[in-house]
C-alpha cells in the first residue's frame, strides 16, 4: 500500500470514534429536523435564487456546507493532536515524508468531507426533498463544495495546529474560528434582513459562499453570477490557504 | 562493520549562540547495543534527531549502513525503528488497536500484523489490557505499549531514548533482558539512559556526551579502568562517633566521607597506603571495625567524574 493510503487508513481510524459520530451526524440532524421545524414558525420563507424556500429546506442544505466545515476543521485537528501526543515526530521518523503527511491530511479532510456532505444530504432529504430542484450541475457543485470546502477549512485548521503551541490557544482560537464560520454565515439563516455590519459580514465568510454553492446544486437557481463568484473566491482562498498549510507543516520543528 | 558514522555533527537552534551539539563524532558498530550518555541539556536528544533524519545537521557527515543519510534519509528511516524520549500514542486506540495499526503504517501484512501483535502483547505484558484505550493507561503501561509497537515492523537499527522511563522494576528489566536477546540476533540498539546500572547491564560501547562534545567513549570496563576512581571500600563502625570525620579529615592519598550513620566510604586516589593509614588512625582512636568491603567503581560514579572533571563545549 502506497504511503499516503496508509496514513489516510491510520487518519479515518483515529478519526472516526463515537464522539466524533456524534459531533458529525447527531448534532446537524438535531439543527435540520428539530430547529428546522421549530424555527419555521419564525422564518416562513426565505428567498434564494429567485425563489421562496421553506425554512427547514433552506437550513438543511446549510447543513450540508456546515457540516463539510464542521467536519473538516476537525479532522484538521489530527494535526495538532498528532504534534501534542508525538504522534507527528514518531511518524516522521517512520517511513513517510513530509509530502506524504500533507496529502495524507489533506485527502482525509476531502473524504471526510464529501462522505459528511453525502450523509447530511441523505439523512436530511426529508427536510428539503419537496423544494429540491436539482439540475445536471447539481452533483458536480455539490462535490465542488465538498472539496474547496475541505480544502479551505482543513487547511485552516492545519495551520492554527502549526502555529499554536498551548491546549488553551488552540481551543480558544479553534473555537473562535468556529463561532464565526458557523453563525456569521448564511447556514443556519439569510443574510437579507441581518443589521448591517452583521450582513456584509456574512460575505466575508467561505462557509457563506460554501452553502450558496450546495443550495445552487440541491435546491436549483444554477449559476448565476453571484454563485460563480462565489465558486471562484472558494478556489481562491482553498489554493491560498493549502499552500501556506503546506509551507508551514514543511517548516514544522520537532 | 560499521552501522552508524557521524563526523562532526554540528547543530545549533535559532539564535542561540552556542551549539547544542558541536562536531560530534560516532561510529557504532553493527550488532551492538551503544549506550549514549550525558548530563541533562547535553545535546543527546538532538543527536538522536539527527541520526534518526527528524532534523538536518549544519554541518558534519552521517552515513547509516553505509547510506549518505543526509541525501537520503527516507531510505535509513524504511531500517529503523525509533521510540522517542516523548510519549507517542493515539488517545483512542486500544492497546491492540495500536500495535495492529502501527504496523499497518509500516505495511506489515495482517496476517503478519496479528501474528506479531499476539507475539508482543505477551512479551511485553500486555494481554491483559489489551482491550484498554492508551488514554487510560498508566505512564509505565503507555510506555510500554510504545516500544512494543516498534518490534511491529522489521528494522536493523533500533534507537531508544529512555525507554524504560515510568516503568516498575520487572517491566524494566523483562525489556532489558528483551533488547539483549534481539541484539545477540543481530539487531544494533542505540540507548540512552540516565540509568546508569542499565546502559551497564546492556551496552557493549559507550560514549558520554557534555556540553555538545563526546568527552568520553570506550566499553563500559575501559570506561571505568580509565576514569573509575578504583576501588571504594567500605568500612562499618558498630556505632555514630563524632570524632571520625575531623581524625581522617586529614589523612592524606584518599578522600573520605562519613554519612550521618556508621558508613566510612574511602577513596584512595594512588596506593592502597593510604587506606592503612585510615585503618591505623581508626585503631589508634580505639575505634573497632564491624565491617569493611571494597566495592568496584560503577559506572555510575565514572560518569559522574566523567561529567564533572572533562571538558565540554567551550563556553558550557
Amino acid at each position: 500500500m502506497h504511503p499516503v493510503a496508509r496514513l489516510v487508513n491510520r487518519n479515518l481510524t483515529i478519526s472516526l470514534n463515537p464522539g466524533f459520530l456524534v459531533w458529525q451526524v447527531v448534532f446537524p440532524l438535531i439543527y435540520v429536523f428539530v430547529a428546522g421545524f421549530a424555527y419555521s414558525s419564525l422564518i416562513d420563507r426565505v428567498p434564494f435564487g429567485g425563489r421562496d424556500l421553506a425554512y427547514p429546506a433552506y437550513l438543511a442544505t446549510g447543513m450540508i456546507g456546515f457540516n463539510i466545515m464542521n467536519s473538516t476543521l476537525v479532522s484538521g485537528v489530527i494535526i495538532w493532536n498528532d504534534r501534542r501526543n508525538g504522534m507527528f515526530e514518531q511518524i516522521m521518523s517512520g517511513p513517510f515524508t513530509r509530502t506524504h503527511y500533507i496529502l495524507a491530511s489533506v485527502l482525509t479532510q476531502g473524504i471526510v468531507g464529501l462522505a459528511s456532505a453525502g450523509l447530511i444530504a441523505g439523512l436530511g432529504l426529508a427536510a428539503y426533498y419537496d423544494q429540491a430542484e436539482p439540475g445536471l450541475e447539481a452533483i458536480p457543485l455539490v462535490v465542488f463544495a465538498a472539496v474547496t470546502g475541505s480544502l479551505l477549512f482543513g487547511s485552516t485548521a492545519s495551520i492554527i495546529s502549526t502555529r499554536l503551541k498551548t491546549s488553551e490557544g488552540f481551543n480558544v482560537m479553534i473555537n473562535t474560528v468556529f463561532l464565526f464560520f458557523a453563525f456569521v454565515s448564511t447556514a443556519f439563516y439569510p443574510a437579507a434582513g441581518a443589521p448591517e455590519p452583521l450582513a456584509t459580514a456574512f460575505y466575508l465568510n467561505p462557509l457563506t459562499y460554501l452553502v450558496d454553492v450546495v443550495r445552487a446544486g440541491m435546491l436549483g437557481g444554477g449559476l448565476t453570477d453571484l454563485v460563480l463568484a462565489e465558486m471562484a473566491a472558494l478556489a481562491v482562498l482553498a489554493a491560498g490557504l493549502f499552500a501556506l498549510a503546506t509551507r508551514l507543516l514543511t517548516r514544522l520543528d520537532f | 562493520m560499521q552501522c552508524i558514522r557521524a563526523r562532526s555533527l554540528t547543530k545549533s537552534y535559532g539564535g542561540a549562540g552556542r551549539p547544542a551539539v558541536d562536531g560530534i563524532d560516532l561510529s557504532v558498530g553493527a550488532g551492538s547495543v551503544f549506550g549514549f550518555l550525558g548530563p541533562n541539556g547535553a545535546g543527546k536528544s538532538t543527536t538522536i534527531k539527527m541520526l534518526t533524519t527528524l532534523i538536518r545537521p549544519d554541518s558534519g557527515d552521517l552515513s547509516v549502513f553505509g547510506i549518505d543519510a543526509l541525501r537520503f534519509p527516507l531510505e535509513v528511516r524504511r531500517r529503523i525503528g525509533v521510540v522517542l524520549q516523548q510519549a507517542s500514542y493515539e488517545p483512542t486506540l486500544t492497546v491492540s488497536g495500536a500495535l495492529e495499526k502501527y504496523g499497518m503504517m509500516w505495511d506489515v501484512p495482517a496476517a503478519e500484523r496479528r501474528r506479531r501483535a499476539g507475539r508482543l502483547l505477551e512479551e511485553f505484558d500486555l494481554s491483559e489490557i489489551r482491550g484498554k484505550r492508551n488514554d487510560d493507561l498508566s505512564m509505565g503501561q503507555r510506555r510500554r505499549v510504545q516500544v512494543a509497537r516498534e518490534f511491529m515492523h522489521d528494522m536493523d537499527l533500533l534507537f531508544l531514548d529512555e525507554p524504560t522511563v515510568g516503568m516498575d522494576p520487572a517491566a524494566r528489566r523483562a525489556l532489558l533482558d528483551s533488547l539483549r536477546r534481539r541484539a545477540k540476533s543481530g539487531l544494533t540498539i542505540f540507548y540512552t539512559t540516565h540509568v546508569l546500572a542499565e546502559a551497564e547491564y546492556i551496552c557493549d560501547e559507550i560514549a558520554i556526551i557534555k556540553g555538545g562534545r563526546t568527552v568520553a567513549a570506550g566499553s563500559p570496563e575501559s570506561l571505568k579502568s580509565r576514569f573509575g576512581s578504583g576501588r571504594e571500600v567500605r568500612i562499618r563502625v558498630p556505632s555514630r562517633d563524632g570524632r571520625i570525620p575531623a581524625l581522617l579529615g586529614g589523612v592524606d592519598g584518599c578522600s573520605v566521607s562519613v554519612d550521618a550513620g556508621t558508613e566510612i566510604r574511602v577513596r584512595p586516589s594512588g596506593s592502597n597506603e593510604a587506606l592503612l593509614r585510615v585503618l591505623r588512625v581508626l585503631g589508634s582512636h580505639g575505634i573497632e571495625i564491624d565491617n569493611l568491603s571494597a566495592a568496584p567503581a560503577n559506572l555510575e560514579e565514572t560518569f559522574l567524574r566523567v561529567v564533572e572533571e572533562e571538558p565540554g563545549a567551550p563556553g558550557r
